[in-house]
């Protein structure tokens, strides 16, 4: 078989070329638009994804980490009881109010208070281990580097915290929150801060890590059933981490607006793609006129355009790779929030192939313009 | 002439037959009738040449009974076959199988080469890629291209490209040609080139080969003339008596 698609894409690129650029676009604005959001959402669970805890204890049907209320703290115990549970760590998490010694105003903080000693399991990943100790110290609270702007704070300064004054003893990175600043300190610190009498003798939530972490699923399904020590929920830190998540996708409308933005992308990107195609088919109406003539189907001559359309996909998808690499790339080492699952960033491709092949469906319909009896004059 | 169910058992050289053909064409509110009532035979192994004014329907004729189009009224019926009883998709086939063309316009592909070109078609007719290769490298030998098989249009003269497109109507090996103005947009040695090769495929392919031309070049060469004007058949003549080689002889003496 003669590779008419392919031989007319490679002759002819320039004709292919608008199209071509269109598809690796639209692939790179999904791609990045779905980096971004998930970069910039997965912050909301980074309580989660910052510790390495495989079993989340809470609430019973809280949406997001940020949402936790207390529970009773014999769940402890009752964690403990269960032989698969190597540790338990409790979690305060404490709503609160920031004056920091410069002119910023009320700023809206969330105190988590972890236990510091060394080889805790809450921020594990994010908080080094000189700098938990530091958080033996009373009143000793830890911010990201980033945030130290908006405290309107230095290290070493100090700052009130709910009318309770606490000391900045140190600074790290990746601890930033959605929703509120997030300040870290040591669980009797947070106690003192925590002004709700309603909390005393109650746990925002209790972390556990499993002997066989690999298990988790059935564990947490097991301890869930549950009922003793009043109502409480346990999932597993990826599933916690994804609620909270799409809890803050969806809550902000991001979810709706990557939706809407992807639509746009995807219809502008049909709009070349297919003008495009049409006008390949149209400069060679005549020669497909001539091969339905000689007997060569319709049908045939459709698989031409439609495998056109693939290839013209197929480039424009290994365009959209490449940038789409070197974006992120870049934009990781600008500290910009991306992150990117790679069944995303399949999903995302595809969908870009999709687009391809429905310009190429469009296309098709030109052909019956290749009539072969307007061939004779 | 009644029908006729097995053409090569009853009159051995009618290849393709049309009767009471007519074909009108509404252009806004006026209805102009094209071709009037036709009653014609082309016999197998002849150049049969319709010639006439523009507009005298000679091209509508080709179209129909090539199966390109359907007359309004009247039969074809071609290698035994009435063109009125295939659909669209049988009518594909029956050309695929049985039919080639040859436009004025070239219509050759930009990024195929003169091999490419011929072998295209061939490949939709099931044959294995060595077997097509070697079809297409057939006939176009025979057109007198062998050497530039491998060039694209771009680097063909305007008669090299015809007789490439004549190389991709014969590799299918065809008992029908059609061929409609083949020589308008060629200079005089080109066009004369193509006619000679026109007349050996019928010749030496036992091909019917149904020309329409205004060009008058081609009168000596056709084994029959039919002269068309306003959609009816004027005369029907032999041009010479010898065998129509001796156009060409005439030709070549000068």
């Amino acid at each position: 078989m003669v590779a008419l698609a392919r031989k007319t894409l490679i002759y002819e690129w320039r004709r292919f070329l608008p199209a071509i650029l269109a598809v690796g676009f639209a692939g790179l604005l999904q791609l990045l638009q779905a980096a971004l959001v998930f970069g910039i959402f997965g912050s909301a669970s980074v309580y989660i994804t910052g510790s390495s805890a495989d079993l989340w204890v809470g609430y019973p049907g809280t949406q997001s980490v940020n949402l936790g209320r207390p529970i009773d703290e014999g769940v402890q115990a009752r964690l403990l009881m269960d032989p698969a549970v190597s540790r338990v760590e409790p979690f305060h998490w404490v709503d609160a109010d920031w004056r920091g010694p410069r002119d910023t105003g009320g700023v809206s903080v969330f105190v988590s208070g972890i236990d510091p000693r060394p080889d805790g399991l809450m921020f594990s990943q994010v908080l080094p281990r000189e700098l938990r100790e530091l958080l033996d110290e009373p009143d000793a609270v830890i911010i990201d580097r980033a945030d130290l702007k908006s405290l309107g704070v230095d290290v070493g300064d100090t700052a009130a915290i709910n009318g309770h004054r606490v000391r900045v003893v140190g600074v790290s990175s990746g601890l930033r929150a959605l929703g509120g600043v997030n300040i870290v300190a040591s669980l009797d610190t947070a106690r003192e801060l925590d002004t709700d009498p309603t909390n005393v003798g109650r746990m925002t939530y209790f972390v556990a890590s499993l002997r066989d972490p690999a298990q988790a699923p059935s564990i947490a399904k097991r301890l869930s059933g549950s009922a003793s020590f009043g109502s409480y929920a346990v999932w597993t830190a990826r599933e916690f981490a994804r609620r909270s998540q799409m809890y803050w996708i969806l809550d902000t409308g991001a979810g709706a607006g990557v939706l809407f933005l992807a639509g746009i992308v995807f219809l502008v990107g049909a709009v070349i793609t297919s003008q495009t195609l049409i006008a390949a088919v149209i400069g060679s109406v005549r020669e497909y006129a001539t091969l339905n003539a000689l007997g060569v189907g319709v049908q045939a001559l459709r698989r031409v355009v439609l495998e056109q359309a693939f290839w013209v996909g197929a480039l424009g998808l290994l365009g959209s790779a490449v940038m789409g690499l070197l974006a992120l790339t870049l934009a990781r080492s600008r500290n910009v929030p991306v992150a990117i699952h790679p069944i995303t960033a399949v999903l995302c491709l595809s969908l870009t192939m999709v687009l391809a092949m429905v310009s190429g469906l469009a296309a098709m319909r030109s052909l019956r313009r290749a009539d072969p009896a307007s061939l004779l004059r | 002439m009644s029908a006729m169910p097995n053409v090569s058992a009853a009159t051995p050289t009618a290849a393709l037959h049309a009767s009471h053909v007519s074909k009108s064409f509404a252009s806004g509110r006026v209805q102009s009738t094209v071709l009037h009532d036709l009653t014609i035979d082309m016999r197998a192994g002849e150049l049969t040449l319709i010639s006439g004014p523009s507009g005298c329907g000679k091209s509508t004729l080709l179209a129909i009974l090539s199966g390109l189009q359907r007359p309004d009224a009247g039969r074809v019926t071609a290698l035994g076959q009435d063109l009125g009883l295939l659909d669209l998709r049988a009518l594909e086939n029956f050309r695929l199988q049985h039919t080639g063309f040859v436009f004025q316009g070239f219509n050759l592909f930009p990024a195929l080469n003169a091999l490419e070109q011929v072998e295209l078609p061939l490949s939709y007719l099931g044959l294995s890629r060595p077997e097509a290769q070697r079809r297409a490298m057939q006939s176009l030998e025979e057109v007198g291209m062998g050497p530039r098989m491998r060039l694209r249009p771009s680097e063909l003269s305007g008669g090299e490209k015809q007789r490439v497109a004549i190389a991709r109507a014969l590799a299918k090996e065809p008992e029908l040609l059609f061929a409609d103005e083949p020589t308008s947009a060629l200079d005089a040695a080109n066009g004369q080139i193509v006619i000679d090769i026109l007349h050996r495929i019928a010749r030496s392919h036992g091909t019917t080969v149904l020309c329409v031309s205004h060009d008058p070049r081609l009168v000596g060469h056709a084994d029959r003339v039919l002269a068309m004007e306003d959609g009816r058949i004027l005369t029907d003549h032999t041009p010479t008596a010898t065998p129509a080689t001796s156009g060409g002889a005439e030709e070549s003496s000068t």
